[in-house]
């Protein structure tokens, strides 16, 4: 994106993690939108064969969390990982087969979210250490000063098309726009954390649940309509949110494809091109390491 | 199937005590920074009735809000107890002192126990109290069977402007007035017994928004209000064509995505269950009427 930051001026932190399990309780079924039980895998441990560019939904799977899923232990500890961490963050493997490993960050969702080239991935599992080189946080973008920037790398602003505007608009790329009545679970919570779950993006189930959404990929760069997350995720008409599809498929009702977020302002200080190659691949070459 | 007969338990509440972290701000929609007064335990003030906007604020309910100290507990004490349940208050200064459920909270969940403000200025923080959890799982004679309903004592329906066995079958809720599903905030994709619908009605409301002639402030505690498009008989969520219908339970929040709450008593598909916008001649649930189902000899 050819815009002016404080990127310079960043500083990054050295962050631990470990590969979280995927986690069950005894009961075993969740409720999907008509009652229907499901017990299906997605979220936490490796999550294999799914990768930017891929698809979001149509798989037999619940939140769907493409590769690694990463927490650490301590509480505390585990809040300075989830809110640091930006996506485009490098991500190294340190123990088990893999070690040595380079991945990224390519969202966050009570995990950070982090993918590998699929020969790595198929290497690492529950319980690995990785460590994350955590910098983005506190970007701005002195010439848009009523956006907020949160959640990106400088090295994705970089990558990023469009930029500056002579009009002074900042131009966003996004594979697809969502409506207001889309957002679901993750509504009220903090931005920094987590993701915003979409509905209408329920693939194979009824019309009156769709919002045109099927066709959403992971690594997509979306527009959110009215919503503004420079404080927090909330519905504020003229207001615009960009963010990233960082998870996938979901049964559970009120669920769905979630975007981190990237950038939010209002919706005038952004100038929008709908481009379909607007997804984290076409800048992430097989987990190479982008260049600044 | 025939009619399964709903059954009533004896759950112990615990008043609760407001919780805070090492920092007492909050950031509102406009990233101001704020402390919460309100947010939870025992909050002196809130009237049904009363614009749910009248406080200064967090996510104010009038009452005593129960918890359990055991956390599958508390979502159990959540998850059955229902508007209208009677709770009897039994330790402490307001021993023996009577009220209603009047909803419930989500996240770890917490019941919202109304009672007369004489006997609520009486409690303290830990003070037990007994709440006679039923209506789960009830089906009312005679409604369609694709409506649902949920968080209501068997008891409270009459007191509530709830009407089935219409001409067409229908089920009709008179309510203040009628939402769209793209205001409804913390709460959705939760599941509707233990979890309230927060709906985003703060400064950015757009008349549109609403039923013509009301204000977001012209929404009282204890109005009936419908989201369109909603489905909230297990997950709360979009489903096109559906409508569901809640109490407002607590006041305004000046978090981003939060807003006065509904717990949802009714759900099913427009065809079947039908809001009617009553606007400023709307009652909803009334103290006198949570009086009165607190003071019925069961």
């Amino acid at each position: 994106m050819k815009v002016t930051s404080n990127a310079a001026r960043l500083v990054s932190q050295v962050l631990a993690g470990e590969v979280w399990p995927a986690l069950a309780d005894r009961h075993g079924f969740r409720v999907g939108p008509d009652g229907q039980p499901f017990s299906l895998p997605g979220m936490g441990g490796v999550t294999l064969g799914v990768h930017c560019g891929d698809p979001a939904t149509g798989y037999a799977a619940d939140h769907l969390e493409p590769g690694a899923s990463v927490r650490h232990r301590d509480p505390g500890a585990n809040m300075a990982l989830q809110f640091l961490t930006c996506v485009g963050n490098q991500v190294r493997v340190e123990s088990g087969p893999a070690a040595g490993a380079v991945g990224h960050v390519i969202g966050q969702h009570a995990y950070v979210l982090a993918d590998f080239a699929g020969a790595d991935m198929a290497g690492i599992t529950t319980g690995d250490q990785v460590t994350v080189i955590a910098t983005g946080q506190g970007l701005t973008l002195a010439q848009h000063p009523a956006v907020t920037v949160k959640n990106c790398s400088p090295a994705l602003l970089d990558g990023l098309p469009g930029g500056t505007r002579a009009d002074g608009r900042l131009e966003v790329h996004v594979a697809a726009t969502v409506p207001a009545e889309a957002v679901g679970a993750g509504a009220g919570m903090v931005s920094e954390y987590a993701n915003t779950d979409l509905m209408g993006a329920y693939a194979g189930l009824d019309e009156d649940l769709s919002l045109g959404l099927e066709g959403l990929r992971i690594g997509d760069i979306v527009a959110l309509e009215d919503a503004d997350h420079r404080y927090g995720r909330g519905y504020r008409p003229g207001y615009l949110t960009i963010g990233v599809i960082s998870t996938g498929q979901c049964m559970l009702f009120g669920h769905g494809p979630g975007p981190s977020t990237l950038l939010t302002g209002p919706a005038d200080a952004f100038h929008v091109v709908t481009d379909t190659d607007a997804n984290l691949a076409s800048w992430l070459h097989g987990g190479q390491e982008w260049s600044r | 199937m025939s009619e399964l007969r709903p059954v009533a338990m004896n759950l112990l509440g615990v008043a609760e005590h407001p919780e805070l972290g090492g920092t007492p701000y909050r950031v509102d929609e406009d990233g101001r920074s704020y402390v919460p007064a309100g947010d939870g335990g025992i909050v002196l003030g809130p009237r049904l009735g009363e614009s749910v906007f009248a406080r200064d604020a967090d996510h104010a309910a009038p009452g005593a809000c129960l918890v359990h100290p055991d956390q599958d507990a508390r979502h159990a004490l959540t998850a059955y107890s229902c508007i209208g349940n009677q709770v009897v208050v039994r330790t402490g200064h307001a021993a023996g002192a009577r009220g209603a459920v009047l909803g419930q909270r989500g996240e770890q969940g917490r019941v919202i126990a109304w009672l007369a403000p004489e006997d609520l200025a009486r409690m303290r923080p830990s003070d037990q109290v007994a709440v006679r959890a039923c209506g789960q799982g009830w089906r009312p004679p005679g409604f369609p069977g694709d409506v649902t309903v949920l968080n209501l004592d068997p008891a409270a329906l009459e007191v509530l402007p709830v009407t089935a066995g219409d001409e067409d079958g229908t089920v009709t809720a008179g309510v203040r007035m009628t939402v769209p599903s793209k205001l409804a905030g913390n709460g959705i994709g939760r599941p509707s017994v233990g979890w309230d619908l927060d709906l985003q009605l703060g400064a950015p409301f757009r008349p549109e928004d609403g039923t013509a002639g009301l204000a977001p402030e012209d929404l009282l505690l204890g109005d009936l209000v419908a989201v369109s498009d909603l489905d909230a008989r297990y997950n709360m969520g979009f489903r096109r064509g559906w409508l569901t219908v809640g109490v407002l339970v607590h006041g305004a929040s000046p978090l981003p995505g939060h807003g006065p709450g509904i717990t949802p008593i009714l759900t099913g598909p427009a065809g079947a269950l039908r809001a009617r916008p009553d606007g400023a001649a709307h009652a909803g649930l009334t103290e006198a009427a949570l009086q009165r189902l607190a003071s019925t000899e069961l």
